[in-house]
């Protein structure tokens, strides 16, 4: 054994940090400091391996030296990359398909608990939008525009070859969600991922058949290598703040608008209210309710192995406290990847996690959510009475209109929902034949929920809520999937690379669930079901199964490194559909030309790596609920018996969903490799998609608000397009020196259209704002899906020749404030937009669109010797967004009701130029869905800014046992450059609706997080 | 795999192909017309329309002021509630009438099939009932399933609908065989005889409704609850809101709710109508009061049992309420400045009234009951110079009577209404007894909405009036806006349902 020592450069004599340097044969290895210098004991005779990333191997024989220097050659080409398709890999030069990579290693160490959360901005033509700033909240991601409608539009996720829908709305299962809750990843702890894969057009996800329509995206967990083994820790702490505070009235604002209103409205003067002056601030309900929160994270993981097996092994905890109070996430989780050459043709292997998640759900997101109550709140009311009591409304008046008290809400509401999962999948892979190799697998995902939703008895005020309310749920699912897959490879004559992959598939999933309530209970202290009085109660339980069997086949041919092609079909067959249209065939082709290769382009150096590819597939989505060809019956209790009665108009003639998808792309680098360009286009077809028809109440007995309606028929209704462009641009440095650099940016641009839709059907979507049903969105044939629908608002009423001479709205004579129902000055004055000379419901028009016209990423790392700093910049621009909140803080149609201080600026004969219309009483047409609630939703922001450091070798060493120490502290969400006048221009989807894309209705905001955190090798 | 395995039938709930073939489920195929469909109606618009446009209620909470002020539009969530509510009802009698007769085995007897396609025609007709007299003319449904594909329906003519109505109500008539004693909770013949009077009534077809109403009280099948006489039973006024009395002899039409406590099962309207702390939830919201204008319909007070039965006044005691309770004083027993509450429907705590949950409550709301038949007939008599007065004499004075009042003699059309105002205050009617007069928009003008200042009765800042001028278009409610927008053929002149 002998000391040998020395430096790693590069071609510019620049010292390479981080380079592997192994002692040949051996697990004995170290890794150079940050100025490329190493130090390692070594047998006399021993080879050196050198290695590092973007650089050629070397191996270097000691022959006794002491003193080492290395040069390594840059390896431009990067011909071994491997990238993850479905059931196997590709060589990258070889990817005929569209396959966005997002390096893990740019984002684990950012604090977002769930791996969805973190691939924002990362890809492009990958559309994430974080729908609730909720901890743990789920996302909606969007790969290459809006896909379905009803049926879901969220890609299906592969996670160590197990699929788990994104859905959250959980549509293909039981129907069941709990609202507000963390999405299907967020049990996955991300700091165990090590690569993730976007599949985005159908030439790579045809190979998932029935489920790829959406695209996929291909979760692999990080495995063990060939070294001696590794203990890491990695933790952070952060504190999350809220970001902004809506400028609501404070209490003389208040007061002062009150007395308006009450004059207005020829209501009794209120007489705490007389002199505003002499009033203080009042309550500040956002204050209230928002509170900084602590963020923390630790993972401890074992990692290594020999030539034979290699083992992962982690735990992790995450605790995220929410910045709206009472809302929490944590997350425990384990996991295990072992994979082993047990025989000398039988590798087996098994990738398994549990987790437990517990979550404090407060509801948010529409206008009974604590966020809006706080913001509607009047702050001449306190949270607490003087004695200690919840403060409210007493007078019969106050009852009557008064919003609850937020904080009482919050406070007397247990929602806590635990979800354990197993997930996992076991293979073995055996060469049967020379060339032939025989995969199986068994993987599944067992999970078990439990929801407690507790209402306590308290009382805000003189309203009581004194009958302690338990329901409890329980669900258990059981998913599996079982795989044999048969692979031939072989390579003829040296130029000639065949894999043909043959696949049988069969999955099943099921659910069960009940759900109990009782009440009655004495007091709070016991929430336990058997603590309430047992006559109450009331008792549910749902179950259902759904299955799919699957046939498969893929070629991948490939000629001297210029030219792939790769071929696949898949049958799949399916539960949901009848007898006669259960099985779907989705084929697809695609061809890559690696034109860089060819003779006649060895001179051309100006543009290098260059690769045209495209394909052409075809895949379905099945995504809806179970048995919509038979019409099931609800049962219910009345004085009479059960009675039975058909819940659902069935459609036998159901099919799939499928999406036929065209891909362009080429590759290229120029500068020597510095900068690499991806550029694709793409048009998706999504024919005879899936959607639940949107009958006339008349119909189906009303809406599904109304009891006893009927539910629509699934049908397959039309087509829709998405036509766009991904430009993937990648800059780097390439030096291995003291400065680095490397910057990527990421845009994407989708169109969407809808081309037809049967019968000329128009798809309204609506939702409930302040308690009322309103069409917000209308799709139809020409337009793009959910595009905002409502009246244009020409100004106001400001004198009387104008309001004689322009066409009645909504047939209200021109009256005066005295009379309820009449145009006055200071009304909204909306268009005639149909000509008619009249305003009313046909002069209804596209009034603004929640699609972006780009939406862009920008990823920055430099390091200098130890120091690593990163900048992401994301954003959106030309969306726009339905302010649903603004509407209800400046109705100034109610007294009780808190209102932006913009609104005092209202019509009267002494203010003719006001910018808000005159306060008039409920049933107002000021308030109708118009463009007066469409803002411009663009926004920059700076998603996450990090600063790290290495602490160097020679530290390290001097203090022993330890191999690498970072230490990084970071922003998340530092800051967002917008004219959006609410919390946060990252509207999303509410619950995932692509037809309320956009829809801001007191969602949750995102905080700002700062981050300090510490990652350890030992 | 094998073939099964892609077979998945429903594992939580039978199928409408496995259902409705043998005698025991057609017997219970009707049950869901009168209790889930139903919900939405009866808890949350019937009493808008009924008692808040009619003005024997009040209120100040914004949404349902505006059925008092009559500002409603198309966009009104509450109104629309109405039009789904009711046309769930109508959908379910369609799938009855329209399944049975073809899925049942063939060793079921017709006579079965009949009385529950009976059942559901009666039922169907009460639904379009409603709907005629709220929002005119609609589109008649006759087969959902057919309208799927349709993107234009058309909406009917008034008289074809009235017409439609009682061609149900005439094949209910003649196919039912339930009867009050042999199944108390549903229609039976002359239950759907009884309504068929109320329909012929409204339409001003005197002659049919006194034949009808006369038929109906002659059958002697339903008793006035503490009425003397061939007609009466045992009991009392107060009697017939109170949840064990459900589907008492009384009772002609009726929802049949339960104690399930699930929601839909059980009726809201206590949540809405009641003072809070009575229900044993936070309900309780006092939604509606009576209103001014109803306090000074009644001659007296103290001897019209209705009044208690109605009215909860401010420290009154009501010992068959959660085993006794006593009103709070005047700041607490104060339905949206009416300076009382309302006690008809509040029934307390599901504990007192076997089961039900917040907005779930057990007690049944009638549809029609015999009271109204007698007074049908003395209106027809009245109005329509059929029959003799003595008739009508006696069919008035058994419900003044029966209230503790005494009787009076040649009844006027307008002793009639106020007997029938007083009568069924808060059961959701009085709003078609004022559009049915001749004079309806003078009437309604009449209406005193406001309310007290104060607390204190007679207190020195006395009462803030309110009237409202009611222009004849207000007469029918607007469709909903969505429905419109879906469906813009509800916009064109209506059509022709019988050629």
């Amino acid at each position: 054994q002998k000391q040998v020592s020395g430096t790693i450069m590069d071609s510019n004599n620049i010292g390479i940090p981080g380079a592997n340097i192994i002692e040949k044969g051996t697990l004995n290895g170290v890794v150079s400091d940050f100025e490329g210098n190493f130090s390692i004991k070594v047998g006399g005779n021993a080879i050196l391996v050198i290695s590092y990333i973007g650089f050629e191997t070397r191996e270097i024989a000691i022959d006794g030296r002491a003193n080492i220097n290395v040069t390594l050659e840059e390896d431009l080409s990067q011909l071994d990359e491997v990238v993850v398709i479905g059931y196997g890999t590709q060589l990258k030069e070889e990817l005929s398909g569209s396959v966005a990579n997002i390096e893990v290693g740019s984002i684990d160490k950012i604090p977002q608990v769930s791996i969805d959360q973190l691939i924002q901005g990362r890809a492009a033509g990958v559309t994430v939008t974080q729908n609730s700033g909720r901890p743990g909240g789920a996302v909606s991601v969007r790969i290459r525009g809006v896909g379905s409608i009803n049926a879901s539009a969220e890609p299906l996720y592969i996670v160590d070859g197990v699929p788990i829908s994104g859905d959250s709305r959980n549509t293909g299962g039981s129907g069941r969600f709990f609202e507000n809750s963390s999405g299907n990843l967020a049990g996955l702890n991300p700091n165990d991922i090590e690569t993730v894969n976007i599949l985005k057009d159908a030439s790579a996800t045809a190979i998932y058949g029935s489920r790829g329509a959406n695209g996929v995206v291909i979760i692999t967990t990080k495995k063990g290598r060939k070294e001696r083994g590794t203990v890491n820790y990695s933790g952070y702490t952060a504190i999350q703040q809220p970001t902004n505070i809506m400028p609501v009235l404070d209490l003389q604002g208040y007061a002062g608008l009150q007395n308006e209103m009450r004059e207005v409205f020829q209501l009794p003067e209120q007489v705490e209210f007389l002199r505003p002056g002499l009033l203080g601030k009042g309550t500040n309900w956002q204050k209230e309710i928002f509170d900084d929160a602590l963020l923390q994270n630790h993972q401890l993981s074992f990692s290594g192995g020999n030539e034979k097996t290699q083992y992962y092994l982690s735990t992790g905890y995450t605790d995220q406290q929410g910045t709206v109070k009472g809302s929490g996430f944590d997350r425990t989780s384990i996991r295990l990847n072992l994979d082993s050459q047990i025989l000398d043709k039988v590798k087996v292997g098994i990738n398994l996690t549990a987790s437990r998640t517990n979550e404090n759900i407060v509801a948010n997101g529409d206008s009974r959510g604590i966020v809006a109550l706080a913001l509607r709140n009047n702050p001449a009311v306190a949270v607490f009475n003087a004695d200690g009591s919840y403060a409210g409304p007493v007078t019969a008046e106050e009852i009557a209109l008064a919003v609850p008290n937020p904080i009482a809400q919050l406070e007397n509401t247990d929602n806590d929902l635990r979800k354990d999962q197993l997930l996992g999948n076991v293979y073995a892979e055996i060469d049967i034949l020379k060339n032939f190799k025989l995969r199986n697998e068994f993987g599944g995902s067992f999970g078990y929920n439990k929801n407690t939703l507790f209402q306590k008895a308290f009382a805000y005020g003189a309203i009581s809520f004194d009958n302690p309310t338990l329901t409890k749920t329980n669900e258990d699912f059981d998913y599996w999937i079982v795989k044999n897959l048969l692979t031939y490879s072989n390579n003829f004559g040296g130029k000639h690379d065949l894999t043909v992959l043959v696949g049988h598939e069969a999955q099943q999933s099921s659910y069960n669930g009940i759900v109990t309530t009782g009440s009655g209970f004495v007091d709070n202290s016991n929430p336990t079901l058997n603590n309430a009085d047992a006559d109450t109660y009331i008792i549910d339980e749902y179950k259902g199964s759904n299955s799919l069997e699957s046939y498969f086949s893929r070629l991948i041919y490939s000629f001297d490194s210029k030219y792939s092609l790769t071929a696949s079909i898949r049958a799949d067959g399916s539960s949901r559909f009848a007898e006669g249209n259960k099985w779907g065939y989705f084929p697809s082709v695609s061809a890559a030309w690696r034109l860089s290769n060819e003779k006649f382009m060895e001179d051309f150096t100006a543009i290098q790596n260059i690769k045209f590819f495209g394909g052409y597939g075809e895949v379905g989505n099945q995504e809806i609920s179970n048995n919509p060809f038979l019409s099931i019956l609800n049962t219910n209790a009345t004085q009479l018996g059960t009675a039975f009665s058909v819940s659902n108009i069935p459609n036998p003639d159901v099919r799939w969903e499928t999406s036929k998808q065209t891909n362009l792309g080429v590759d290229f680098s120029l500068f020597g490799g510095h900068l690499n360009a991806t550029v694709e286009v793409y048009r998706k077809v999504n024919s005879d998609f899936l959607f639940q028809l949107g009958l006339n109440d008349f119909v189906l007995g009303g809406d599904s608000s109304i009891a006893g309606s009927i539910t629509p028929p699934w049908v397959n209704l039309g087509e829709m397009e998405n036509k766009g462009i991904d430009v993937t641009l990648n800059f780097d440095t390439l030096s291995a020196g003291a400065f680095s650099w490397n910057s990527t940016l990421t845009f994407s641009h989708y169109k969407n259209e809808v081309l037809e839709l049967v019968d000329g059907l128009t798809i309204n979507g609506q939702t409930d704002l302040d308690d009322t049903n309103q069409i917000l969105t209308e799709t139809k044939v020409g337009e793009p899906i959910g595009v905002f629908y409502g009246y244009q608002v020409e100004g106001l009423f400001r004198s009387m020749d104008d309001l004689n001479n322009a066409p009645v709205q909504f047939g209200q004579p021109v009256g005066d404030a005295s009379a309820v129902g009449r145009t006055w000055l200071g009304d909204i004055k909306f268009k005639d937009v149909n000509g008619d000379g009249v305003v009313d419901g046909e002069d209804r028009t596209v009034i603004g669109s929640p699609h972006p016209d780009f939406t862009f990423g920008w990823q920055n790392n430099f390091s200098y010797k130890g120091f690593d700093l990163s900048i992401f910049v994301q954003g959106s621009y030309g969306n726009e967004i339905f302010n649903a909140l603004n509407r209800s803080l400046t109705g100034t149609n109610l007294t009780y009701r808190n209102q932006l201080e913009s609104v005092r600026d209202f019509w009267t004969f002494q203010n003719p130029d006001a910018t808000h219309p005159r306060y008039t009483s409920n049933a107002t047409p000021n308030i109708f869905i118009s463009d007066r609630y469409i803002e411009d939703g663009s926004y920059i922001r700076i998603q996450n800014v990090r600063l790290g450091y290495q602490i160097p070798s020679k530290v390290l060493d001097k203090i022993g046992g330890l191999n690498k120490v970072n230490i990084y502290g970071s922003v998340q969400n530092l800051y967002t450059f917008t004219n959006y006048s609410g919390y946060d221009p990252e509207v999303g989807a509410y619950n995932q609706n692509p037809l309320l894309a956009g829809v801001d209705n007191g969602r949750y905001p995102l905080p700002r997080t700062f981050t300090f955190g510490i990652d350890i090798d030992f | 795999c094998s073939k099964e395995f892609l077979d998945r039938p429903p594992e939580d709930s039978p199928n409408s192909e496995e259902f409705y073939k043998t005698t025991e489920q057609i017997e219970v195929a009707t049950n869901i017309l009168y209790s889930v469909p139903w919900y939405n109606f009866i808890s949350n618009v019937s009493w808008c329309i009924g008692d808040l446009a009619g003005g024997t209620g009040r209120t100040w909470d914004p949404r349902n002021q505006d059925f008092d002020l009559f500002a409603i539009t198309g966009e009104h969530n509450t109104l629309g509630q109405a039009w789904g509510s009711l046309y769930a009802v109508v959908a379910h009698a369609n799938t009855i009438i329209n399944t049975i007769p073809t899925t049942a085995n063939p060793d079921v007897p017709q006579s079965v099939i009949n009385n529950a396609v009976g059942e559901a025609r009666a039922m169907r007709a009460t639904a379009y009932f409603y709907l005629v007299r709220i929002f005119g003319s609609v589109p008649i449904v006759e087969n959902n399933l057919e309208l799927v594909d349709e993107s234009y329906i058309p909406r009917h003519l008034v008289e074809d609908v009235y017409t439609f109505i009682e061609n149900d109500l005439n094949f209910a008539i003649d196919n039912i065989t339930n009867t009050k004693s042999s199944d108390p909770g549903r229609i039976s013949s002359n239950g759907a005889k009884a309504l068929l009077a109320k329909v012929h009534l409204t339409q001003e077809e005197y002659a049919q409704a006194y034949q009808l109403a006369t038929e109906v009280i002659g059958s002697g099948e339903f008793k006035l609850l503490g009425g003397t006489g061939a007609d009466g039973t045992t009991g009392s006024y107060n009697d017939l809101f109170l949840t064990q009395n459900d589907n008492n002899s009384e009772s002609i039409i009726a929802t049949q709710w339960t104690g399930s406590g699930n929601y839909a099962e059980g009726n809201g309207v206590q949540s809405l109508y009641a003072l809070s702390g009575i229900t044993g939830f936070d309900d309780g919201w006092s939604a509606i009061g009576p209103s001014l204008d109803l306090q000074d319909t009644y001659e007296d007070k103290e001897m019209d049992q209705r009044y208690k039965a109605t009215i909860m006044d401010p420290e009154s005691f009501y010992p068959d309420l959660n085993g006794g309770y006593t009103a709070p004083g005047p700041s607490g027993c104060n339905a949206q400045g009416t300076n009382v509450a309302i006690k008809k429907y509040v029934v307390g705590t599901p504990a007192n009234n076997g089961g039900g949950a917040r907005s779930s409550y057990a007690n049944n709301i009638y549809l029609l009951r015999y009271a109204d038949i007698l007074l049908i007939q003395a209106e027809a008599i009245i109005l329509g110079n059929v029959g003799s007065m003595a008739e009508a004499e006696t069919a008035v004075n058994k419900i003044r009577n029966r209230a503790g009042l005494p009787s009076i003699t040649n009844p006027t059309f307008e002793d009639v209404f106020r007997e029938r105002k007083i009568e069924f205050a808060m059961e959701m009617e009085h709003w078609y007894d004022a559009i049915r007069r001749s004079d309806a928009l003078a009437y309604l003008a009449t209406i005193q909405r406001g309310w007290f200042n104060d607390t204190e009765r007679g207190a020195t800042s006395g009462i803030t009036d309110r009237f409202v001028t009611v222009t004849a278009d207000k007469l029918l409610f607007p469709y909903p806006t969505n429905e419109t927008l879906n469906n813009p053929a509800l916009l064109d002149p209506p059509v022709p349902y019988f050629n």
